[in-house]
């Protein structure tokens, strides 16, 4: 089934035979992986192979039957999703959310943890404090719009910019939490082909920094080329797990996706 | 801004309804003017519907930072209000039910009369109560907090209406003092001024008496108030904890996959929210003297929502001056009964309400004064090396100007 799974070096994230039943249906059904750290590992699976409700497990928006998640090997299985956070695992949506009112970069201010101006009781007694980390997150926050390429959009609306920038931002906002491993949820999903050019180079170059990847995709060409190994979900399992050429030539992953192997 | 060193500047830094608020409201000031010269508006009587308006303000302060932050739908205004107004007749009334139930406890009557002691209880009351509410609706979506808060005005009423050992039941609660009786000048002040009249307009003189300087220091009460939670909730909400708020309102998920506890922070905003009520209260037990079951009426509730709609939520000077049309609008429809109409005008009071609130909905659904400048920090965007404010605004078209 998951050969070698656990067998990582050094396991950033590791899942162990989580399951999840919603009514009768097992959408997570036993489901057993690893990431290793400095890794873009890819979870490819047919449309209700479970991805979705797999990255709702880890990242705690979804309570679990059974079954463990360790992150940075702590155990978070059960813990909140601002909880889950804390121990260095953010995760990005598959619809980019939008928030109303703010500017692009207000938007990337709610990304840094742990800001102290999020104190009620500081804003009166330290605001000094405030300020100067605000100066610090709002400097980074320009910063990583700048490597980004979407400066020029700090001052726009956050909603009126197109659904690609969005992407970009959630990943460059995602960023500003000093994630150790970033979940991306369908990063590229209805993104002009330019822009995900553009986040593949993000992606890979926020990699190279040290930043560990788990991410969902349906664009096999962008995956296969992007994420090395890839983790192959059907039904809820994990199917396989191995090299992107290794995934491609395997019957099984060929037969759970043309709904074979019956 | 800089309105003091650069008036022409600042006029012209306003957005269109800036504009339109500040003109209304500039005419509006010269009738009310005109009106207290002539005579036909009595000072004291104007000086009770500006402690009126500064109540309906600090209700609207309150639900903002509620509804207008972090998207809480609390429909129990008029409960945290009532609580708070309760408390502080209570302890203060002379003719309270807790005068007799303090007969013979050690230490306990000398708490009675004291107006900072009811401010307190008030205050202290609806905290554990909003503590008690939010604990297991706050962690649900949020219709379920709408929906508990509904029950929880209705319980909160019927327990003041029905328990009478308690609250005097539907008699309500008489003898109240001014906020600054025992106090030491202020608590003799109205008495030591001495009476005036002024003459303006030969034939109609203004008299200004002891219920006139009463009416003064509440007016100074409800501006220390309203001023001293404007200023928190201003920096507040500029702040990296209104943002979270915010970002909790537009989309909660966010929040919490950003490592947010939106829990703890919805808490905090609907308990602060519930204290601003509740010190409305207060304020409104020592202008009106009087406390009854009615003031917890759902109407209360109702005005407090039409006034956030009306100025826009998430804004604080948008509540401050819904807070002003509501009293204009719920007082000023008493003088129409001097004016010969076909029909009486009391139910049009609620009808006006009803279209105002349409007009606004149906042509400008943000609000008269929605928020306008990008919220962070001020320091921050003007010291740190950042790009000037931005050149279209977020809500606007028009970036700075206001004070948010």
């Amino acid at each position: 089934m998951s050969e070698g799974a656990l067998a990582k070096q050094d396991p950033v994230l590791a899942v162990d035979d989580l399951q999840k039943s919603f009514g009768g249906l097992a959408a997570t059904d036993h489901a057993t992986f690893g990431v290793e750290r400095g890794t873009i590992t890819g979870l490819i699976g047919p449309n209700g192979a479970g991805k979705s409700t797999l990255f709702n497990l880890i990242s705690g928006f979804y309570e679990p039957d059974g079954g463990t998640v360790e992150v940075n090997g702590t155990d978070v299985t059960g813990m909140e999703p601002y909880e889950v956070a804390d121990y260095g695992l953010i995760r990005t949506f598959q619809t980019p959310r939008k928030l109303e009112g703010m500017t692009v970069r207000e938007a990337m201010l709610v990304g840094p943890r742990e800001q102290p101006g999020e104190s009620f009781r500081r804003l009166f007694t330290s605001p000094g404090t405030v300020a100067e980390s605000e100066s610090a997150n709002l400097a980074e926050a320009e910063r990583i719009l700048a490597e980004f390429e979407i400066d020029h959009l700090a001052t726009q609306p956050a909603t009126d910019i197109s659904g690609g920038q969005m992407k970009l931002v959630e990943l460059a906002r995602a960023m500003l939490a000093e994630p150790e491993v970033l979940l991306l949820d369908e990063p590229v999903a209805g993104v002009n082909p330019t822009l995900a050019k553009k986040l593949k180079t993000q992606i890979r170059r926020l990699n190279e920094q040290g930043t560990t990847f788990l991410l969902i995709e349906h664009d096999m060409e962008f995956v296969m080329d992007l994420a090395d190994p890839i983790v192959v979900l059907d039904q809820g399992h994990v199917l396989t797990e191995g090299t992107p050429e290794g995934v491609r030539n395997d019957d099984r992953v060929i037969d759970a996706y043309l709904g074979g192997g019956a | 801004m800089s309105a003091l060193t650069d008036p022409r500047g600042a006029v012209e830094d306003l957005t269109r309804p800036e504009g339109w608020v500040l003109g209304v409201s500039a005419a509006f000031l010269l009738f009310l003017l005109a009106a207290l010269l002539t005579g036909a508006l009595g000072p004291t009587y104007f000086l009770f519907l500006v402690g009126l308006a500064g109540m309906y303000a600090l209700l609207s302060f309150g639900l903002n930072s509620q509804w207008g932050f972090a998207g809480l739908i609390n429909f129990s205004v008029a409960a945290f209000f009532g609580v708070g107004a309760y408390g502080a007749a209570l302890f203060t009334a002379s003719g309270s039910p807790l005068v007799e139930l303090f007969e013979g406890v050690p230490l306990l009557p000398s708490l009675l009369g004291l107006p900072i002691v009811g401010l307190v209880v008030g205050l202290a009351v609806a905290f554990v109560l909003a503590i008690l509410i939010g604990i297991p609706t706050l962690r649900l979506r949020a219709d379920y907090l709408a929906i508990a808060s509904l029950g929880l005005a209705e319980v909160v009423r019927l327990i003041v209406l029905n328990e009478r050992w308690l609250t005097n039941g539907s008699a309500g609660v008489r003898g109240i003092p001014g906020f600054f009786a025992g106090w030491p000048v202020l608590g003799t002040f109205p008495e030591a001024m001495p009476g005036l009249r002024l003459e303006v307009i030969p034939g109609s003189p203004v008299l200004l008496e002891t219920a006139f300087w009463q009416a003064l220091l509440n007016v100074l009460l409800v501006l220390a108030f309203a001023g001293g939670v404007y200023f928190v909730l201003r920096r507040a909400h500029r702040s990296p904890w209104g943002r979270v708020l915010r970002t909790i309102r537009s989309d909660e998920d966010l929040a919490r996959a950003l490592g947010k506890d939106t829990y703890s922070f919805k808490m905090q905003s609907f308990v602060l929210g519930s204290l601003i009520m509740a010190l409305a209260g207060v304020f409104y037990t020592h202008l009106n003297l009087y406390v009854g079951p009615g003031d917890l009426d759902p109407i209360t509730t109702f005005y407090a929502w039409v006034a956030v709609i009306l100025g826009g939520s998430g804004s604080n000077r948008g509540a401050l001056f819904g807070g002003i049309v509501i009293v204009t609008i719920r007082e000023g429809t008493r003088f129409l009964n001097d004016v010969a109409l076909p029909i009486d005008p009391a139910p049009l009071r609620l009808l006006l309400i009803g279209v105002v609130i349409i007009a606004v909905m149906r042509y400008r659904p943000q609000g008269v004064l929605p928020p306008q400048r990008e919220l962070i920090w001020p320091s921050a965007v003007d010291g740190g090396g950042a790009p000037d404010s931005p050149d279209s605004g977020v809500r606007e078209q028009k970036g700075g100007g206001g004070d948010e």
